[in-house]
Parts: C-alpha cells; structure tokens; sequence
C-alpha cells in the first residue's frame, strides 16, 4: 500500500480509537491515556520540520474537535512535533538511520522504541495536562496525574505497535 | 528586507513552532471565558453524529439499567401526581407555577468526567427549540447549562466544568451559597459563601435557589457530606455529593423558560 495512504488510515484509526474508546475508559480521576500521538511518533524521520509541526497541529486540533477543547491537544501535539528531531538524536546517539525510513519494531529494537515512547508521551501529557490547567497553582495534582496517565499511554502505546508488529509493512496503525 | 527573509527561513522551523503555539493558546484563553465559547463554535454536526452512532451501540448494553432508571421516575411521577389530585387548590397553584417551564428530553450522545473542563453532547439542536443558557436536568438532579447549538445537536457545559456557578439554597435553613465544582472528583462539588452563622450538617438538602434565570426553584442538587470552616474568613464552604451521576448520565431534560426573553429585557434595563 502507498505510504501516505496508510499515514492516513493510521490517523483516522487512531483518532477514532481515542475519541469512541479509551476516552471513555474511566480509571479512577487521575489516569487519562492518550494514543492518538503514536501517529506523530511514527512520522517518517527525515520528514521536513514544518511538515512535522503542521501534522502534529492538525492532529491535535482534530482531537479538541471531539473533545470540545479548541487549542488544548493542539498546544500539546505541536509541542512534541518540534520536540521530536531533538528526542530521536537523543535517544539515538551515533546511530544513522539511512535505511530506515520511519520509527517501527521491525526495524528498530523494542528498547529503542520503548526509551523513545517514553519520551515523546512524557513530553506530550507535561504539556498538555499544563496547558489544561493553565498555571501553576494545581501543581501536586498535575504531577499525579503524569506520574500515573505516562505508564498506561506507554503501555497502550507498546501494545498497539506489537499488535501491528506481524504486518510485514510493519506500519499499519 | 532580503536579510529578513533568510532569517524566517533558516529558523522557519522555531518560528513555525511558536506560531502555531500562540495560535493553539489563543484559541484555548478564549475557550476557557464561557460567554466567549460561544463565538467558538465547538459543537458541529459532524462530530455529534458521530458520538450519536457510537452511543446507540453502547447504550445497548445499559438498557437495563436505563429501563429501571425511567421506571423509577415514573413511579415517582406518578405519586406526584396522586399527591396534587387531593386538593384541586394545588393543583391549580402548581400549574399556574410551573407551565413557564417546558420539559424536552435528549439523549446524551457523548460525556466527559475526567477532565478540568467537562461538556456534555446533546442529540437535540437548534431545530429542537435548544438555545444556549437553558438549563439541563437528569431524573436525579441538576446537570449543567446549554453552552453551544448547532443544528441537530448541543454541547453542555456540565457542572464538572471550571466556571461553572450555580446559585443554590439549604433545604432547611433556606441560606443562599453558590456551587462550584472545586474538586477533581465528578461525584461532589463545593458549596461557597455560606455565611458562618449558619449551621450545616451532614446529609442536609442542596436545592437550586429561585434567583436563577436557569433553573427553576427547588430542583435536587446534592446533598451535604463534610462541612468544613475553610480560610476562617467570613464565609463557609461545604462539600457536596452531586445528586446526578455524571458517569452513568444517559438521558436529561432541557428546560425552556418561556418567560426569559422577558426576563432578559427587564435585566437588561439595569445595565
């Protein structure tokens, strides 16, 4: 299948799994999961920057349309779109990437892939649960709520890639 | 001029970024005013439709519980009614009361507890006679106030939402306080201003109060659980469970007050 045409189905799998599914799913007050990013981690790598960031805004705006928070998860998933460059070259060190052309378990090792989730979900669900607050001032209760939301995005996220993983492609959803 | 260019091109990248940043704040800051939300139009036919596909499904597996719900207001209303029979005076008095208020029913399409800001998604609109600022009613109490129409469908801003006020009144002791929601739990919210005279208890009665152009008078709210002298300043805050279940919420009603255009031009006059 053509690469973009699996981005996209990529994104409308995921935004729907997010808004009809896991939004839904109540673990107690603290824990919101969010997956729907796993589509801005998996953006080709030498993807142009302006590509990434347009992508990630777009993404983001299409979630708060659901959810009725205009500029809420669109803050957040811009944020992590200009953080990516800077995680992978942290992440990766020396390590090129020529044959790669986007983050997937077939080609990268699982440990790569779970440091660089980790990442990418702690520096979206900062942001966003910052953003939703708006200050400060709820400082304890915006921890709580990363230290337990981060690990069950992680796991969801890890989840849904070996799910995936089987397909030779490897890039479906 | 040319010097310009190359410096928004070569850090088109940061700049990309915090355009698009200020762009996502912005429209966040005007989202968070709620008079202000309504210029924003969150609510769009497309997106209620989809939520309503979605619940038909699920609603499914909670007929049971929806039936026993309805059941149960039936035979409440019911008993209201054999009540006002005895005395026609009364029945009088309660029609003459309350036909300013109209009742329509809507099923909720979609719902959120968990956030810092809820809505609720309505499966009537425009077409069905919704407006912003009616109040919404379940079976078991208050649920919050219409934000945003679109045509078939509407958002509500639930009282799990951050500016969410309320006017209320104890049961028994008749004292005014305003409701807030205040905590992050979607099952009690924070009675404010009470005056410190005021002796609460725990299991007292939270009802709307009859200054509110939203609600009529008398609708359950909650009920006290933990009264509790905070900042010792003048005023008392108690905290409340809510008499709705946010997270089993399936239908409400929408009040229509057919006195508010009046209302709202005698308010007006103040201004």
């Amino acid at each position: 299948m053509n690469r973009t045409a699996l981005h996209i189905f990529r994104f409308i799998g995921l935004v729907l799994l997010q808004v009809l599914v896991i939004n839904h799913v109540r673990l107690g007050g603290y824990v919101h999961p969010y997956i729907y990013l796993l589509f801005v981690m998996m953006l080709p790598i030498y993807m142009p920057g302006w590509q990434l960031l347009v992508l990630g805004f777009s993404t983001g705006l299409t979630i708060d349309l659901f959810t009725g928070t205009p500029g809420l998860h669109a803050g957040a998933t811009t944020f992590l779109a200009f953080c990516r460059p800077g995680i992978i070259r942290l992440i990766s060190g020396t390590q090129k990437f020529e044959s790669i052309h986007e983050p997937n378990l077939n080609q990268l090792d699982g440990v790569w892939f779970l440091r660089y989730t980790i990442a990418c979900v702690f520096v979206h669900h900062f942001s966003l649960f910052f953003l939703e607050s708006f200050s400060f001032h709820l400082f304890g209760q915006i921890m709580l709520r990363i230290v337990l939301s981060v690990p069950i995005s992680v796991f969801l996220i890890m989840i849904l890639l070996f799910i995936f993983k089987s397909n030779k492609k490897g890039v479906e959803r | 001029m040319y010097s310009l260019w190359r410096f928004i091109l070569k850090h088109h990248f940061v700049i990309l970024f915090v355009l698009l940043e200020v762009v996502s704040i912005l429209l966040l800051a005007r989202s968070q005013n709620y008079h202000r939300n309504r210029m924003v139009n969150t609510t769009s036919d497309a997106v209620g439709q989809m939520y309503a596909w979605s619940s038909e499904l699920s609603d499914y597996f909670r007929l049971n519980k929806t039936n026993r719900q309805l059941a149960e207001e039936n035979a409440w209303l019911r008993q209201q009614l054999s009540i006002t029979n005895d005395t026609t005076q009364i029945t009088y008095d309660i029609l003459e009361h309350d036909t300013i208020y109209e009742y329509i029913p809507a099923r909720v399409v979609n719902n959120s507890i968990g956030q810092v800001n809820n809505y609720i998604i309505i499966d009537k609109g425009k077409v069905d006679g919704i407006e912003p600022d009616m109040g919404v009613i379940s079976s078991d109490g208050i649920v919050g106030v219409v934000a945003d129409v679109s045509r078939h469908y509407a958002s509500i801003l639930s009282l799990l939402h951050s500016n969410s006020v309320v006017g209320v009144r104890f049961k028994n002791s008749q004292e005014l306080g305003s409701l807030k929601w205040g905590t992050s739990n979607y099952r009690y919210g924070l009675v404010e201003d009470i005056p410190t005279h005021v002796i609460m208890h725990e299991g007292d009665t939270v009802l709307t109060s009859a200054y509110s152009f939203i609600y009529p008078e008398d609708l359950m709210v909650g009920t006290v659980v933990d009264t509790r002298p905070i900042n010792s300043g003048a005023l008392n805050t108690a905290k409340i469970r809510f008499a709705t279940d946010f997270a089993t919420l399936r239908y409400v009603y929408v009040i229509r007050n057919m006195h508010k255009s009046e209302l709202d031009s005698l308010k007006a006059n103040f201004r």
